[in-house]
């Protein structure tokens, strides 16, 4: 009898991470959008770099009748077309695709199928019952999904592990987050669940954490007493031709704002977390959510703007207004830009706002963070020479270039003083290698290895419900509708009045 | 061009001491800079590491030259090529003289790479390293690639590592390897400062070793580690089998020896067409066959590994891990257990060019335990 051996002592000194256990992926909306151009070719790029176990499958789960070769044939185009590394490599995609299997699941019977066939898989391929679901349908179809998951006893085999990672939206409001939850927790424990924030899982963003907590000159000014205000954009070109009848149910404030800006937002206004682990870090997230103060009917005119775009241009390109889409009916009021003022009441932030901005069809795609200092106590130099100078601002930008830029005045060389901004610029691509990880396949092999760290947990789901819906229900109740924009503008009138009244403007990124 | 002349169109003009090429580096970035103002953008400059490359000739410091300009993309640089011989004559009088490759002004791009030439001729070993120093990136680190053997002793030699945060060697190129890698060892501990030393041998074993890896993070697989009981690394050769060169072999055999606690049970044996035979002892006493044998693959590398076996038994059932790369960058990874196939998969293998190599050595900067200890356990076998 062999002993058991606990640690893979060969692993000592790999430089690679390490690779997650054997397991099989279940993909409920296997035939799907998602699937086809954001999760398989994550996984054929995470086979490609020798990043999945030995012994792995996937399998994917639809409503209509496919053989596995058929399932197989589809998805080899849609890798062809959407991996980060084109053309496909036959050899390993051939190596891949014997890993991947699909299962027609209708009716309730289909679980039964299901089941038989993972646990096949589990025999033929040493995967030791160790499972990740994955939600990639349409909201409406979790609950359902996830009791049929529950009755037939998918998840639990033995002492094997389960998680599920659930795609946004979750819920769409407060009370439809937490029954949501409530549905998840009948099968699976809370640290089971993987919430996938997208935005997450890119570089940059861990970058902010990194950029804050590995270096030791940034945090003494990070707070109130330095820091005049923050603004945060994700600022998008596109319309939602496509996803118009999902849009106008959701939402701009659903859609970006609720998950996306305020993670941002969270990360740039958290406190230092005593460990990089997953509770740790979303406990100190949580903490900054739950300080923020919810924006009340009496402040709403004052602190949150929303916007609709009418027709205009996009890089020279006429497009037409939302209210032109097909599906949009006429008296939609669903919101493509939202301009937020939130305060994060805690010792570090007291008193400084947040300005949060995004929108659809703006002039320009852009994220960026910029955190703007305060000016000097005491002006030296004339008001003259001072024309030049704006204030000190450190933007952290995520896409398009991602990158930090740090904003500060230098003398002109002239004789006497004149005063100009110069921009000291941090690329990241031109200081590392160029080719980093798409966000998905970070995250899909955080999940597979059962990291959390970069996954929405309950609370903070909740804690951004609870910013949110006061916000929505101001604006259902409002009288008017959300004041137009034309496309290619940043956003209506109402945003630049917005922060001109505390006397700021809105940058240009 | 007689060796000891200087290709400008290759290495740049002449420079006029090294304050002479710090005003001729200045020059060009006002120049850029203005340029760049025209354009309405600023000028960066990004370095990250300083690399000094030594080579005696002149093949070697082009080739070198041309891996770290093709790096700066991924590693900005300056780099520093120190190109010396003995040889002097008439035209060519003993001497350092400098040389500077510098970026063009009128690019819309930062500066990722600046190449400087010290063309040493004659007996002047002594006075190489007061020409790097000045010319080093502060606060970077210094990365010293030797091309050649290094001449461990000498004053050049131990000059230049005293300035070193890692020394960069090719042990493939070694006549003598496993004596030549524990000296090198030895000499890179200089008083206080540790620098470490990098292998690029060992780095093209990194995705091995990773794929061995990989079998064994499947916990029941993991089982089987206590009881290898045979091991066969296959290397390339060329067709008529001359050029043998086992020491990727060697290092990989020693890795593992390492890892697992075997210890040698007897000396490495010739075995046929150059291949050697020899056997280790496990942890618990039982003996580990060890088989090294070179193989001829068409389109491999002569030293590079091209297969690897492990086979061992666990509670009655024979397992068998094998990876096997055919000359094409894939690797063809199976798991036998009792003679039938329990997993199959092709993996994509990197490119193991010195671009690649050194590329992903400039990422790190500790020396390497896991690869002292190797060389170690592979200095017992000799």
């Amino acid at each position: 009898m062999a002993t058991e051996v606990a640690v893979n002592p060969l692993r000592a000194g790999l430089r690679l991470a390490r690779t997650p256990e054997p397991s099989i992926m279940v993909i409920f909306g296997g035939t799907g959008d998602l699937a086809s151009r954001k999760l398989m070719p994550a996984l054929y790029d995470l086979a490609r770099q020798r990043l999945l176990p030995p012994a792995f499958a996937v399998v994917g789960v639809g409503r209509g009748e496919m053989s596995d070769a058929e399932y197989r044939g589809q998805l080899h185009d849609a890798v062809g077309e959407h991996s980060r590394s084109r053309p496909i490599d036959e050899e390993v995609w051939g190596s891949f695709a014997d890993r991947l299997f699909y299962v027609s699941v209708r009716a309730e019977e289909g679980y039964a199928d299901l089941r038989r066939r993972l646990e096949q898989l589990d025999r033929d391929l040493g995967t030791a019952g160790d499972r990740l679901f994955y939600l990639a349908t349409p909201p409406g179809a979790y609950v359902p999904i996830v009791r049929s998951i529950g009755r037939h006893d998918l998840a639990r085999n033995g002492g094997a592990r389960s998680r599920i990672v659930v795609e946004k939206p979750f819920g769409r409001d407060l009370a439809s987050a937490t029954a949501l939850s409530q549905t998840l927790h009948e099968v699976f424990a809370e640290d089971e669940i993987f919430r996938i924030d997208h935005y997450l899982g890119k570089e940059t963003v861990q970058n902010i954490l990194v950029f804050r907590f590995a270096n030791s000159i940034f945090e003494p000014v990070w707070d109130r007493r330095y820091v005049d205000h923050v603004q945060i954009t994700v600022a998008e070109t596109l319309g939602v031709e496509e996803r118009s009848e999902y849009y106008d149910k959701s939402g701009a404030m659903r859609d970006v704002v609720q998950n996306h800006l305020l993670q941002l937002m969270a990360l740039v206004a958290m406190e230092p977390p005593a460990a990089f682990d997953a509770n740790a870090v979303r406990d100190e997230k949580v903490k900054v959510l739950r300080a923020t103060r919810p924006i009340g009917p009496s402040e709403l005119a004052e602190r949150a703007v929303r916007g609709q775009y009418s027709a205009g241009f996009i890089e020279g390109e006429r497009v037409p207004g939302y209210h032109d889409l097909a599906e949009v009916p006429p008296e939609s009021r669903a919101e493509t830009f939202v301009a937020l003022k939130l305060f994060v009441d805690n010792w570090r932030w007291e008193g400084t706002p947040f300005y949060l901005r995004h929108g659809k069809r703006l002039p320009k795609r852009a994220t960026e963070i910029a955190v703007q200092f305060r000016s000097v106590p005491h002006q030296l130099f004339s008001a003259g020479a001072r024309e030049g100078l704006e204030p000190n601002t450190l933007v952290v930008r995520i896409q398009p270039e991602e990158g930090i830029s740090l904003k500060f005045g230098a003398k002109v060389p002239v004789q006497g003083v004149r005063i100009r901004s110069v921009a000291m610029d941090f690329v990241y691509g031109a200081s590392f290698l160029v080719d980093a990880p798409d966000a998905y396949e970070t995250l899909l092999l955080d999940a597979l290895r059962g990291d959390a760290t970069l996954f929405t947990r309950q609370d903070e789901v909740e804690e951004q419900w609870r910013l949110v819906d006061p916000i929505l229900t101001g604006w259902r109740e409002s009288p008017s509708p959300p004041p137009a924009y034309p496309a290619g503008t940043w956003g209506p009138t109402e945003a630049d009045l917005f922060i001109g009244q505390d006397g700021r403007r809105w940058r240009q990124p | 061009m007689t060796v000891a002349d200087v290709d400008t169109a290759l290495w740049g003009p002449r420079a006029d001491g090294v304050a002479g090429l710090e005003r001729e580096l200045a020059r060009v970035r006002r120049g850029r800079a203005a340029y760049m103002g025209e354009q309405v953008a600023t000028v960066a400059r990004a370095a990250v590491v300083n690399v000094v490359v030594v080579a005696t000739r002149e093949v070697h410091a082009q080739r070198a030259a041309r891996t770290i300009s093709q790096l700066a993309m991924r590693h900005p640089s300056r780099a520093i090529v120190v190109l010396g011989d003995r040889h002097t004559g008439p035209s060519t009088p003993p001497g350092v003289t400098l040389h500077a490759q510098l970026p063009s002004i009128d690019r819309f791009d930062q500066v990722h790479y600046e190449q400087v030439l010290i063309r040493a001729r004659g007996d002047v070993a002594d006075r190489l390293a007061s020409v790097v120093v000045p010319l080093l990136v502060p606060d970077l680190p210094v990365f010293v690639w030797w091309t050649e053997t290094p001449p461990v002793g000498t004053r050049h030699f131990e000059d230049l590592l005293a300035l070193a945060d890692r020394l960069v060697v090719d042990s493939a190129d070694f006549a003598r390897p496993e004596t030549m890698l524990p000296q090198l060892a030895s000499v890179c501990i200089v008083g206080a400062k540790h620098c470490a030393l990098t292998d690029l041998n060992w780095a093209r074993l990194t995705a091995w070793r990773e794929l061995l890896t990989q079998f064994f993070d499947v916990p029941s697989w993991r089982a089987l580690l206590p009881g290898i009981d045979g091991v066969r690394v296959s290397f390339a050769v060329d067709a008529d089998g001359r050029e043998i060169h086992p020491s990727q072999a060697l290092l990989f055999i020693g890795w593992m020896a390492a890892r697992l606690g075997w210890r040698p049970a007897e000396r490495m044996a010739p075995s046929e067409a150059g291949g050697l035979l020899f056997a280790m002892r496990r942890a618990d006493g039982e003996r580990v066959r060890i088989r090294v044998r070179p193989r001829f693959e068409r389109g491999m590398s002569e030293g590079d590994l091209t297969g690897i076996r492990v086979e061992g038994e666990r509670d009655g059932a024979r397992m068998e891990f094998r990876i096997h790369c055919d000359g094409r960058r894939y690797a063809d990874m199976t798991v036998r257990s009792d003679g039938g196939l329990a997993s199959e998969r092709i993996v994509p293998l990197p490119a193991t060019d010195v671009v690649e190599l050194l590329g992903e050595e400039l990422t790190i900067l500790a020396s390497d335990r896991i690869y002292e200890e190797a060389l170690a356990l592979l200095l017992t076998l000799s």
